[in-house]
């Protein structure tokens, strides 16, 4: 079961969405930057998925302080093809901030690729 | 310097910066990136349509300069230069626009009563979002009652000024009050799970003690960062106050419209209101990387347009960052303690959102329908539906006033090919 926690302005939406998509093989939960910092660093949860207005400060402020920027991607508010998704996770990016208003495209996009990877 | 920089979103890529670790152009580049769409999307439509500056468009820019320029001498230098641009631009674009025979900045006015109303009401929404339909049923009704109370009673008092603050109030309420009784039931565990001879609670608080401690390691030496430049910290609190006290600008989406009109009263309510949405934003991520906001937690901006004069606003702007910058770590340090207060500040950030989306959408048609009546709904309404739907090029919050100036200057190319007559007011 790989484990996705959301955070920043939009992280009901997020879970939301994600959950209606009704894929396999993963959980989605809220939660907040600093309890999912805590839990990435502890391996309890897998990746982040974090929103706001820009799409990097509330939604990743306090990871990228704690992880590391290698760890994380910010789509900002442009919306990235699959294969970009693909390789960022191939890549080892754990924690992804993205816009808003983007998020009816880029969460199921970002879902659906977690669960490709099992 | 990488001290402080405005845009919430390019902060936590300061830290790589600071410790070396990212180069200045790959920084700069990471900063325009996130802000471009500010710039231009959101701050230059603001203040075409207001006449009065804005954040986006004065301290976004700074950002990106603060951070290009190699020796900190260059900094203010362009710094200044860009506030003189925008100052005399503005200055400009706007008596063009008022000589104009259709006369699009004045229509823009028809902006503040629904701001000003609907904006009321976003404590009420980011309740509703965090405790629930029940709670939030009731705030709303709450909040309604004292609106109409406020307007029987005090007809002077901006109707909104008290159920705003009632509703923000209760949200903190709530949310302090769920965190207390979380820890209150971790406690209780704890002690349940000793008493029946599980683990010692030793054991539970030193795990606990280790998972807090690497954020409490980089938020310490945060905090003692930004502490040793306090002094230039004071002088940009000093320089923001007495910006917003000169009223020629305006911190948050609503507060232009506001200025715009004279309202500073209600400009600081809403400012003050907003800030709660922000400084738990603001101190995680200036803890978590080394870099402060350029206004702070933004309490300079309400605290400004109700400065007598600049004198004042300048050692009161001066303080209050003092105060601020000092009390980083133990806010830092509670906010830690109380998610849901945290979570607030998220809701309260989303509702601003979309109370005010609704509100700007609304008072950009009723610009349209003085500019142009029909004529000018199709215009406005339809330049924001094809934003929309290209998949807003333009930030959403700014789609709509941008579509005025864009109408405006339609129709005034239009009475100039003689197919439109401008509506007298």
């Amino acid at each position: 079961m790989t484990k996705i926690l959301t955070g920043g302005v939009g992280k009901a939406e997020v879970t939301e969405t994600v959950k209606k998509l009704g894929l396999d093989g993963i959980e989605i939960t809220v939660s907040n930057d600093m309890d999912a910092a805590m839990k990435l660093r502890g391996g309890q949860a897998d990746y982040f998925l974090g929103t706001c207005h820009t799409g990097a400060g509330a939604s990743l402020g306090v990871l990228v302080g704690l992880l590391g920027k290698p760890a994380c991607h910010t789509f900002g508010r442009s919306v990235p093809t699959e294969d970009e998704v693909n390789a960022l996770l191939a890549e080892g990016k754990k924690v992804f901030g993205f816009a808003i208003d983007q998020i009816d495209v880029i969460a199921p996009l970002m879902a659906r690729a977690i669960a490709a990877r099992g | 310097m990488a001290l402080a920089v405005f845009n919430d979103g390019v902060r936590p890529f300061m830290l790589d910066f600071i410790q070396g670790r990212s180069t200045r152009s790959a920084t700069t580049a990471v900063s325009f990136g996130l802000s471009a769409g500010f710039i231009f999307g959101l701050g230059a439509p603001m203040a075409l349509s207001t006449g009065v500056l804005n954040p986006w468009l004065v301290f976004l820019p700074t950002d990106i300069l603060g951070i290009l320029s190699p020796k900190k001498w260059i900094a203010p230098l362009l710094g200044g230069a860009w506030g003189a641009v925008v100052v005399f631009g503005l200055n400009g674009a706007n008596s063009i626009a008022h000589d104009l025979p259709v006369d699009f900045l004045t229509a823009l006015q028809q902006m503040s009563t629904p701001i000003l109303f609907l904006f009321t009401l976003f404590p009420v929404l980011a309740i509703t979002k965090q405790f629930g339909r029940l709670r939030g049923g009731i705030a709303a009704v709450v909040e309604l009652a004292l609106v109409v109370m406020t307007m029987k009673v005090w007809p002077d008092i901006f109707p909104g000024s008290i159920a705003m603050a009632v509703g923000v109030l209760t949200l903190i309420g709530f949310a302090v009050n769920k965190d207390l009784a979380q820890r209150k039931a971790d406690r209780a565990e704890a002690a349940k799970s000793a008493a029946a001879g599980g683990l010692p609670p030793e054991v539970k608080n030193g795990a606990g003690d280790d998972a807090e401690d690497p954020m409490a390691s980089l938020f310490g030496a945060s905090a003692l960062r930004l502490r040793r430049h306090l002094p230039l910290f004071m002088l940009l609190g000093a320089g923001v106050c007495v910006l917003a006290q000169s009223h020629v600008f305006g911190g948050g989406e609503a507060t232009s419209f506001l200025i715009a009109k004279g309202d500073y009263a209600e400009a600081a309510q809403v400012d003050f209101y907003r800030a709660f949405g922000f400084v738990p934003l603001i101190a995680t991520t200036a803890l978590a990387s080394g870099a402060y906001g350029i206004a702070g937690f933004t309490f300079v901006y309400p605290i400004g347009y109700l400065m007598p004069n600049p004198f004042i606003a300048a050692v009161v702007g001066a303080t209050v960052f003092a105060l601020e910058v000092l009390a980083l770590s133990s806010i830092g340090k509670v906010l830690g303690k109380l998610p849901s207060v945290r979570d607030s500040s998220e809701h309260l950030r989303s509702a601003i959102g979309d109370a005010l989306g609704l509100a700007i959408l609304f008072g950009s048609l009723m610009a349209a329908n003085v500019m142009g009546g029909g004529l000018g709904i199709l215009i406005v309404g339809g330049l924001y539906l094809l934003n929309e739907s290209m998949g807003r090029p333009v930030v959403r919050m700014a789609a709509a006033p941008a579509a005025v100036i864009v109408g405006g200057v339609l129709l005034n190319i239009l009475y100039w090919l003689d197919l439109f007559t401008p509506i007298k007011g």
